[in-house]
């Protein structure tokens, strides 16, 4: 394909999605906010900040902050996650 | 006081006592400084599970803060904005070979990541789209758009949208991650968004965000997907809020 009849075929295919769906008409910015469901798989979350705190003072002195002695698995949700028709891990630890 | 002594003692306990760490008569108090020690242990892990929520459920609180601790011994906060600690720790988490187990588990928190990010960009208004219409045909191949700075993506092996969503309920039923996933998240005006877009519009949206030119990333995402829709895929990302409002400038050619 050429310079030329890519061009050509870009802007085609924008007219074409315009007129296609819903956007046809000039939207103002405030209504762009609930457009976002047109398009894609839209995933709710919790809108809240996620990292904030950080200054708490959890610290003891006998908290075990040594990574060298590591036997901890996995054991949280991912044991409902399904890899491949197995539950849990892809492979064994 | 040397500081870089007292820098390196706090992450590593094997070293001695810091000189100058004292009690009130002048003893050394190995204690206080152990709490101290412990409370920049705890207070980053606390941070860096306050970013990565769905990751920490993923393994665990008790993986979850063993990973963290061997991340901050090898990545402390480079910026006093705690919000910013862990821009490194999805890399860390695909290094880290007790989680080899989870092959979705870096890319989830790379998400994360972008979600946070997304959260603190700064405020700008979405390219409306029917400007697009007004760039010229033959121009349009050689544009730039300017992206708007809440804009990320994460493109995945694992269904890594799929994962996050199903976290953000109170419990998590059976989720099967064996499906690529190319999730965008944007900031249009307040509210983080979400959303997990068509294949070849990942490939497409990945170009673009790269810098590529709207020519150069459709060419790439018709290489990858011969039904590649660039009208829609376009019109979409700018629906979304991807691009930021500016004057619409051609490539030099």
């Amino acid at each position: 394909m050429n310079r030329q009849t890519l061009a050509l075929a870009l802007a085609g295919s924008l007219v074409s999605a315009f007129a296609t769906t819903a956007y046809a008409a000039p939207l103002p910015a405030e209504k762009m906010v609930g457009m976002e469901k047109c398009y894609g798989i839209a995933l709710k979350g919790q809108n809240d900040c996620a990292a904030g705190a950080g200054t708490t003072c959890a610290g003891t002195s006998t908290m075990d902050y040594q990574a060298n002695a590591w036997k901890a698995v996995p054991a949280g949700t991912c044991t409902s996650m399904e890899v491949n028709g197995h539950m849990g891990m892809l492979k064994p630890m | 006081m040397d500081q870089s002594a007292f820098a390196a003692a706090l992450l590593d306990p094997s070293l001695p006592l810091p000189a100058g760490v004292t009690c009130a008569r002048g003893e050394p108090d190995a204690t206080r400084f152990s709490v101290y020690r412990n409370n920049v242990v705890a207070s980053l892990s606390r941070a860096l599970g306050e970013r990565f929520p769905v990751v920490r459920r993923l393994v665990g609180d008790e993986f979850f803060n063993g990973m963290a601790r061997a991340f901050l011994t090898v990545s402390l906060p480079r910026s006093p904005l705690i919000f910013a600690y862990g821009d490194t720790f999805p890399d860390f988490v695909a290094g880290f070979a007790p989680a080899a187990a989870l092959p979705y588990l870096a890319d989830t928190a790379r998400l994360e990541a972008n979600w946070t990010r997304a959260y603190h960009a700064a405020d700008a208004t979405p390219l409306p789209v029917e400007r697009l219409l007004a760039i010229a045909p033959e121009r349009l191949a050689g544009i730039r758009l300017l992206l708007h700075p809440a804009v990320a993506l994460a493109r995945s092996d694992f269904a890594i949208g799929t994962i996050w969503q199903a976290h953000q309920a109170e419990v998590v039923g059976s989720v099967i991650v064996a499906a690529s996933e190319s999730v965008l998240v944007t900031r249009p005006t307040f509210d983080v968004r979400v959303h997990v877009v068509p294949p070849a519009d990942g490939v497409f949206a990945d170009s673009v965000l790269r810098g590529e030119t709207l020519g150069e990333a459709a060419a790439t995402a018709f290489a990858r997907h011969p039904d590649f829709d660039f009208g829609h895929a376009l019109l979409g990302l700018a629906s979304l809020g991807a691009f930021a409002d500016s004057p619409l400038q051609g490539d030099p050619a």
